[in-house]
């Protein structure tokens, strides 16, 4: 009976409990919709930092991270083929990519700059497709002194592609060493900072400019980003002579975006709270006070206050429950329509390119926003059905 | 003796004045008195009828109920006394607008956790016994003011209380309606041998019943006994 009350109650007054259940309904629908950007975001950065850039894995000589390297490459992978045939027996790996990171000065023979190139293996660098070319032809895979340039680089060292450079570093003996190569093509990763300075260059050409036979490390690719802990527990028992670092250890930018975007969502979640506190518990008091006679009626026939108090928390929970049922429903349906709209977002700071609005709307948003709309909904209620419920019968009854 | 009220007074405060709504007012009640009780405006009716019904505390004196010292305990540690042993009818009806005629009159039941087929038995039994069975599924704002008071009687008798306070219960109705209801509880009274008190202005009211208390300025000036029942 007291939820039947506290049911009926709730379409007493229609245009009042629809203005508050618009409250709860916009609320969650923000909630939802915010939620679903911040999941596919996180989601999007994920994948893409873990397939164009770090690997889900990176497999260092054991030692690398906890000395300091006196000359280039000092704890560098030895073995690399061995290495890579024990990895990519493991079905859960897509693939290995071996890298190397080297600086040093760049010259077009009137200025110089310096430089941080990535030497990778050309065929493996095009399957994880982390740059856009913007002239000439990717990394050929059999010309060892071909480079790409960031776009920034490029400008700066005024080429284009067929045109020529000098790079010049220190060797693993710790010599100085240069060598001339063709710009093949030119790049953007999407970050101007890195775009300035970037070079890629086949892991050969690196090898020879470096005078080894090395690499730094091996990137390993998974089918699935789920499997990475496994993998490298995996990894660790059988190749002792190995440190790894997963992606998460390496995607710093990755984690900050998480924690501000989290942050942000906190702070929404609280001011959406905070409206549906409010009004919930301005419609409920409204209510109360509307019905003071009622309440005395049903405390003269002996209904104890506790039995009062949960009428008007039913109330809350009521017009929460039904509020967050339209909310999932309204929030969904917007989210799919603006996930079909195809809406594009200005390029965020420090990014040259923009990217698609969309919202991945995982259960646990829709869940979370009717959990914060009831919850709320219930606690605005508290307080007023506490004053119902110790309200003087006498006085309640005399109102008019 | 069903009520026993020994030197019972009232005093409240209406802004910076002092009222005394009661002054040493002594009374019983006996099972199965039909009693009105009669005064103008702000003789001390309803004060008495609220203090008898356990939703107002005494200032002074002593309240007996059914055998149990009302005064000496807290009003909202009286809720089951309320439930078990009274029954009221107001003069506005008080029926809860969101129900039917039908759960307005099943709700003391729920409050004494009677199972769902008697509450059904008796809920349909009271509804028929105060003639407006056929109105069940109405809700209050369905119904004539007649219908609900009827309604309200069902809803305190239903509960089968050994007293029913009733304040001004013919006040809102017009005199042919009121006579019905009038008839209908004492009909009630004569039949189940329920205890009524009604404060009342009504002379039709006051004919009615066998016994009439009169007050005047808090105080009781008349209690007799009617010379036919």
């Amino acid at each position: 009976m007291t939820a039947r009350i506290a049911f009926r109650n709730v379409f007493r007054n229609r245009r009042r409990s629809a203005i508050t259940l618009l409250v709860i309904v916009f609320g969650a629908v923000g909630l939802i919709l915010f939620g679903g950007y911040k999941q596919q975001t996180f989601r999007g950065l994920r994948e893409s930092t873990i397939r164009s850039r770090l690997g889900h894995l990176q497999i260092y000589k054991r030692g690398f991270a906890s000395n300091e390297a006196k000359k280039p490459l000092e704890y560098g992978l030895d073995d690399v083929a061995a290495l890579r045939r024990a990895v990519e027996s493991d079905k859960r790996v897509k693939m290995t990519a071996a890298q190397i990171t080297l600086m040093g000065l760049v010259s077009n023979g009137d200025k110089s700059e310096t430089f941080i190139a990535t030497a990778v293996e050309p065929l493996k660098e095009k399957q994880m497709n982390g740059y856009r070319l913007v002239g000439g032809t990717d990394l050929p895979a059999n010309e060892p002194d071909a480079v790409l340039v960031g776009r920034g680089l490029a400008t700066s060292m005024h080429v284009k592609a067929g045109d020529y450079l000098t790079l010049m570093t220190t060797t693993t003996a710790g010599s100085l060493n240069a060598t001339d190569v063709r710009v093949a093509g030119i790049f953007m990763s999407g970050i101007k900072e890195f775009d300035d300075r970037a070079v890629k260059m086949p892991i050969a050409g690196a090898q020879q400019l470096l005078q080894t036979k090395k690499v730094e490390r091996l990137i390993v690719m998974l089918n699935d980003t789920d499997d990475t802990a496994a993998v490298r527990a995996d990894l660790a028992r059988t190749q002792p002579q190995i440190e790894m670092k997963s992606w998460s250890e390496l995607a710093s930018f990755y984690h900050q975006v998480v924690m501000l975007y989290n942050g942000i969502f906190g702070f929404l979640g609280l001011i959406v709270s905070a409206i549906v506190v409010f009004s919930v518990a301005n419609t409920i008091l409204m209510s109360i006070f509307e019905r003071t006679r009622e309440i005395g009626t049903l405390m003269a026939m002996g209904t104890t206050r506790a039995r009062i108090a949960r009428m008007f928390l039913a109330e809350g929970v009521v017009i929460g429950v039904l509020g967050a049922i339209a909310g999932v429903v309204g929030g969904a349906l917007l989210a799919s329509l603006i996930n079909r709209g195809h809406v594009m977002l200005p390029p965020p700071p420090g990014y040259t390119v923009g990217y698609p609005l969309r919202m991945l709307l995982t259960p646990s948003i829709l869940l979370t926003a009717a959990f914060i709309s009831i919850v709320t909904a219930t606690i605005s209620s508290i307080v007023p059905a506490l004053k119902a419920s110790r309200m003087n019968v006498v006085d309640a009854l005399g109102h008019i | 003796m069903l009520v026993s009220l020994t030197n019972v007074s009232k005093s409240y405060r209406l802004g910076r004045v002092g009222v005394r709504a009661l002054d040493a007012v002594d009374l019983d009640v006996a099972r199965g008195d039909f009693l009105a009780l009669a005064g103008p405006s702000g003789s001390g009716k309803t004060t008495l009828l609220n203090l008898i019904g356990c939703i107002d505390k005494p200032s002074g004196g002593r309240i007996v109920l059914d055998g149990v010292d009302v005064t000496a305990v807290p009003l909202h540690r009286l809720a089951a006394t309320r439930r078990d042993t009274l029954g009221y009818i107001f003069q506005t009806f008080n029926l809860i607008p969101v129900l039917t005629a039908y759960e307005n009159v099943e709700y003391p039941l729920l409050l004494q956790n009677v199972g769902r087929r008697e509450r059904d038995a008796r809920v349909r039994r009271w509804l028929d016994q105060v003639g407006i069975a056929a109105q069940a599924q109405q809700r209050p704002d369905q119904l004539s003011g007649g219908q609900r008071q009827r309604v309200a009687i069902a809803r305190a008798m239903v509960a089968e209380p050994k007293l029913i306070l009733a304040d001004e219960p013919t006040a809102n109705l017009d005199s042919d309606t009121a006579a019905h209801i009038l008839d209908l509880l004492a009909k009630l009274n004569a039949e189940t041998g329920t205890t009524f008190v009604f404060a009342t202005h009504d002379p039709a009211v006051m004919s009615r019943a066998q016994r009439l208390v009169r007050l005047h300025d808090g105080r009781i000036s008349e209690n007799a006994h009617a010379l036919v029942a």
